[in-house]
């Protein structure tokens, strides 16, 4: 188990790494000068001045290779640079807002595990029957409707309606738990929507085909009950393919906080993303890119061992 | 054509239609997308404006078909520019390997560790928002996807013979790729195309929600669910328009990938799932209960439910097992004797059911037939009375949990009592069965074992409760011959400790059934052809079959008989008469005919007519 687990971080360093290189190499990789890029709009060109200054600032002056190694250098101890618009350091805007996008995720997986296993479970045993068409229709409805629309019908819908939760906003936890999870619980469920259907597909798929194994046909041998049967032996074997799914899922699961905290002014990093690019202060995107992608890579860590513990073989193969 | 291309082509058609309006927007007699009408702000539908009018007045039907364009000029643009550029590189990484492999594939997956969005919203800071860097930034994100799939695809082709004999012929790669290579991979181009373009709809409107994509007044739907956002206590219809027409769309788009998949590749597994999960209606027996010691099967019959009716499988069954005694179902491979193991224990696969007779069997609380119960009714029964050991322990094992703890949970099962005394008694019962340091091998799982030694778990599962009855199908046949010969020992070794027990075992093996049974049921396409003790049949069979079999090296392991001439019927063609005929070097007239099982004394039965010619000439 501790070799797996050495071997996973070490890839997920790996991944880390080529991650920050790829975000590095995007400003270089398109054509054009960067500094004059960054200060376009239309079609009037850039104030050279502003342009040279840009230059200076970004460190775009010198030899690519010099401004990759500061790069990297600045990222081993977690220095994201400042902010052009106001020169402030990046890193603590960071720290505030990523532990309530984190807090988002999770509910968000919880949410749609809690609902989304059984459903799937459901229409696995139900295959062609009534509950298992309507299962999967709500599935693909869920799929198919963007999250900011979900987010608004529900302001519209429960705040402006019906007036049971405000719109959105943000309370913290230590000032009034409550409020602060009434707050949490619209844009947590609009998150885990389309999640809750990749899951329920998922586990569908994966319980029927457990189903058709051997080890299935020994339970009902042991004259074990229905229930017994598809908990222990049907769904705790299915779960390892889901978790896999969850893991490739989570970053539209990701990209889809950034549209939710938009529309229910949930304070975390996405509100700071969309005004870096409304701005576009480059090294503020960056930063709130690269910290999302580093949660990205670690939560598929965490689910690579997950994996394993859910199947033991998991641990000497590979 | 079959039901899922007709599925596809509707939806295809319907897809069609749709889109027809945004392209022909220019010259439909739409009202202008842009400009003020301050008197008409938020007004309702009308006659003239037929979803009513905007915060600025403007006609909302004709910006939604306007606003259709921007979402699918940069859903389709960035999908096909994805698609050239994905198809190129996975192309040639999947025909060239080596450096090219990894320059072309393995650098774009770095781009999947981006969440899609975000990368999109990296490429918008350095370009400015806009369309055109709308799709610069979705094509970034779209090429992974197929320069995988087409990869993939290509590794595939690329081994084919026809593609090696036109690289032995001198043709040029690129011929070679372009002529051959491509046509084989444009099924999952064409799924993957539909799936992006969903994917680029979704894409382009949150981008534009956020005030990141298309820029105003031009219209897009994005951006009109931002605005209507705003608006919403004054106009809620303003957000439900936009949002029908882009969750509409991309239903739209993945019933139709869904769909092409099906017709790409069907699947073949029958739906409806397992049947047993399914409610069973309570059948009444059509036959009073007769006194049995055991086991009595009465022409018992498994067919199986296809399309055009049910097709039999076995017919006929009949034989009595008295406590004690081991009964053999001995037969070649698709001779029905698995089957009727199963159908014993209400354990047959998901389309097959018992279609007639019965199988009497004792209980505690009096004789029951086992072909009539429901899964309830089974439930007390299964793994307590009647306990089950399969050929393949490997698969029969449920390979996430601990062997302890699934032994322990039959053991649980049956008879209630706490963890530790259950654990005391598996550890006993994994010594009884040889498992050497038991205290220990109940923490592994069943990967950590070795073949021999899942057998042996697995029987100690099915003896956990003392069984009255234990069926035993093919256990040692996946076996090497030393442990075979060692769990025959097992076997022998368990019946002396429980001598009350009646043991089936279905084997194919006439040696196994020489060392272990009392009697055999010989087996042939789907009926028992002779029955007696083991030593009387094997010293004097009375079934030409039988003979066959005896004849042709006892001691052979082959699934088939290679000594007798011809095969096995197939179950829809089976014929009229004894099944064995087209095999028997004594066929008679007399034998197209339906054979019924003889009597022939001593206990001894035949299903052949001849069998008393036969004998005097062996006499
Ligand atoms: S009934 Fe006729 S064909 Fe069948 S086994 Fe006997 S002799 Fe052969």
């Amino acid at each position: 188990m501790l070799r797996y687990v050495a071997l996973r971080v070490l890839i997920a360093l790996v991944l880390v790494w080529l991650v920050s290189t790829l975000v590095f190499l995007v400003l270089h990789l398109v054509p054009g000068d960067p500094a004059e890029l960054l200060l376009s709009a239309g079609n009037t060109a850039p104030d050279p001045e502003a342009v040279a200054q840009l230059r200076s600032q970004m460190g775009l002056d010198r030899p690519v290779l010099a401004q990759y190694a500061a790069y990297i250098a600045d990222l081993t101890h977690l220095d994201f640079g400042v902010s052009l618009r106001d020169q402030n350091p990046i890193a603590p805007e960071l720290a505030l807002r990523l532990p309530r996008t984190l807090e988002l995720i999770l509910a968000a997986a919880v949410i749609a595990s809690l609902i989304g296993v059984p459903l799937g479970t459901l229409a696995a045993m139900r295959d062609g029957g009534w509950s298992e068409k309507l299962v999967s229709l709500l599935a693909s409805a869920a799929l198919s409707t963007p999250v900011f629309v979900v987010g608004t019908t529900l302001v519209l819908v429960f705040a402006q309606w019906l007036g049971w939760i405000s719109a959105g906003g943000y309370v913290p936890l230590a000032e009034d738990p409550l409020r602060h999870l009434s707050l949490l619980a619209m844009p947590a469920v609009t998150i885990a929507l389309p999640l809750t259907a990749v899951m329920i597909r998922m586990t569908r798929a994966s319980v029927l085909e457990v189903l058709e194994k051997d080890h299935v046909r020994t339970a009902r041998a042991k004259g074990l009950a229905r229930g017994p049967i598809i908990r222990r032996h049907v769904v705790r074997n299915a779960l390892v393919p889901v978790i896999t799914v969850l893991g490739l899922e989570m970053g539209t699961l990701i990209g889809g906080t950034v549209l939710v905290e938009y529309v229910f002014n949930w304070p975390g990093l996405s509100g700071y993303l969309v005004r870096a690019v409304e701005a576009r202060d480059y090294p503020e995107v960056v930063g709130i890119v690269l910290v999302i992608s580093f949660l990205f890579v670690l939560l598929n860590l965490l689910i690579d061992i997950t994996y394993a513990v859910l199947d033991p073989r998991v641990k000497l193969a590979k | 054509m079959t039901r899922a291309q007709r599925s596809l082509y509707i939806w295809l058609g319907l897809a069609a239609v749709l889109i027809a309006f945004p392209l022909l927007a220019p010259v439909l007699p739409l009202q202008p997308t842009i400009g003020m009408d301050i008197p008409h702000r938020f007004a309702g539908p009308s006659a003239a404006n037929w979803l009513g009018n905007d915060e600025y007045g403007r006609d909302v039907l004709s910006r939604i078909i306007w606003g259709a364009r921007a979402s699918l000029a940069v859903a389709f643009g960035s999908a096909f520019c994805a698609a050239v550029i994905g198809t190129i590189l996975g192309l040639l990484g999947g025909y060239f390997r080596g450096i090219t492999e990894v320059l072309a594939v393995r650098s774009t997956e770095i781009v999947i560790c981006l969440p899609p969005l975000l990368l999109a919203m990296l490429v918008i800071t350095i370009l400015g928002a806009g369309v055109l860097t709308l799709t610069v930034a979705l094509t970034i994100l779209f090429v992974p996807n197929y320069t995988r799939v087409v990869y993939a695809a290509t590794l595939q082709t690329g081994g084919l013979d026809f593609v090696k004999a036109q690289e032995a012929m001198g043709t040029h790669p690129l011929k070679i790729l372009a002529r051959t290579v491509l046509p084989n991979i444009v099924p999952p181009l064409l799924v993957q195309f539909s799936l992006t373009v969903a994917s680029g709809i979704l894409l382009e409107s949150g981008l534009s929600f956020l005030g990141l994509g298309v820029v105003p007044p031009a219209p897009s739907w994005g951006l009109m669910i931002r605005a209507a956002r705003a608006a919403m206590d004054q106009q809620p219809l303003l957000l439900l328009w936009p949002s029908l027409a882009l969750a509409g769309t991309v239903l739209l788009l993945n019933v139709i990938c869904d769909r092409l998949q099906d017709v790409l590749s069907p699947k073949t597994a029958a739906r409806g799932g397992a049947a047993w999960l399914r409610r069973q209606i309570k059948r009444t027996p059509d036959a009073p209960a007769p006194e049995v010691p055991l086991l009595k099967i009465e022409d018992l019959s498994v067919g199986v439910a296809l399309e055009q009716g049910s097709m039999g499988l076995t017919k006929g069954i009949a034989f009595e097992v008295k406590p004690g005694e081991t009964m053999a179902l001995v037969g070649e491979s698709g001779s029905g004797k698995t089957l009727t193991g199963l159908a014993m224990t209400g354990l047959l696969p998901n389309a097959l059911s018992v279609t007639g007779g019965h199988a009497w069997f004792r209980t505690e609380a009096g004789v029951v037939d086992l072909a009539a119960l429901t899964e309830e009714e089974f439930g007390p029964l299964r793994g307590n009375d009647i306990s089950m050991v399969f050929q393949d322990a490997a698969a029969a094992l449920n390979p996430v949990h601990r062997i302890g703890d699934q032994l322990a949970e039959i053991i649980q099962c049956h008879r209630p009592m706490p963890k530790q005394q259950a654990e005391a008694e598996v550890v006993e019962l994994l010594r009884k069965v040889g498992i050497p340091d038991p205290e220990r091998r109940i923490r592994a799982y069943p990967f950590e074992l070795s073949g021999g030694q899942r057998q042996r778990a697995m029987i100690a599962m099915a003896v956990a409760n003392a069984p009255k009855l234990l069926i035993a199908d093919e256990p040692t046949t996946a076996l090497d011959p030393t442990i075979q010969a060692q769990i025959l020992r097992l076997f022998a070794k368990l019946k002396e400790d429980n001598p009350g027990m009646g043991v089936i075992f279905v084997t194919h093996n006439l040696a196994v059934v020489k060392e272990i049974a009392t009697h055999v049921s010989v087996m042939y396409a789907g009926q028992v052809v002779e029955q007696g003790t083991v030593e009387e049949v094997f010293a004097d069979p009375r079934h030409p079959y039988t003979k066959a079999l005896l004849a042709s090296v006892p001691e052979s392991d082959a699934e088939r008989l290679e000594s007798i001439p011809g095969t096995v019927p197939q179950p829809g063609a089976m014929p009229e008469g004894c099944r064995f005929a087209p095999r028997c070097g004594h066929a008679a007239a007399a034998c197209a005919a339906p054979q019924p099982l003889l009597d022939t004394g001593e206990g001894r039965t035949t299903r052949c007519l001849r069998w008393a010619d036969l004998w005097k000439d062996v006499a």
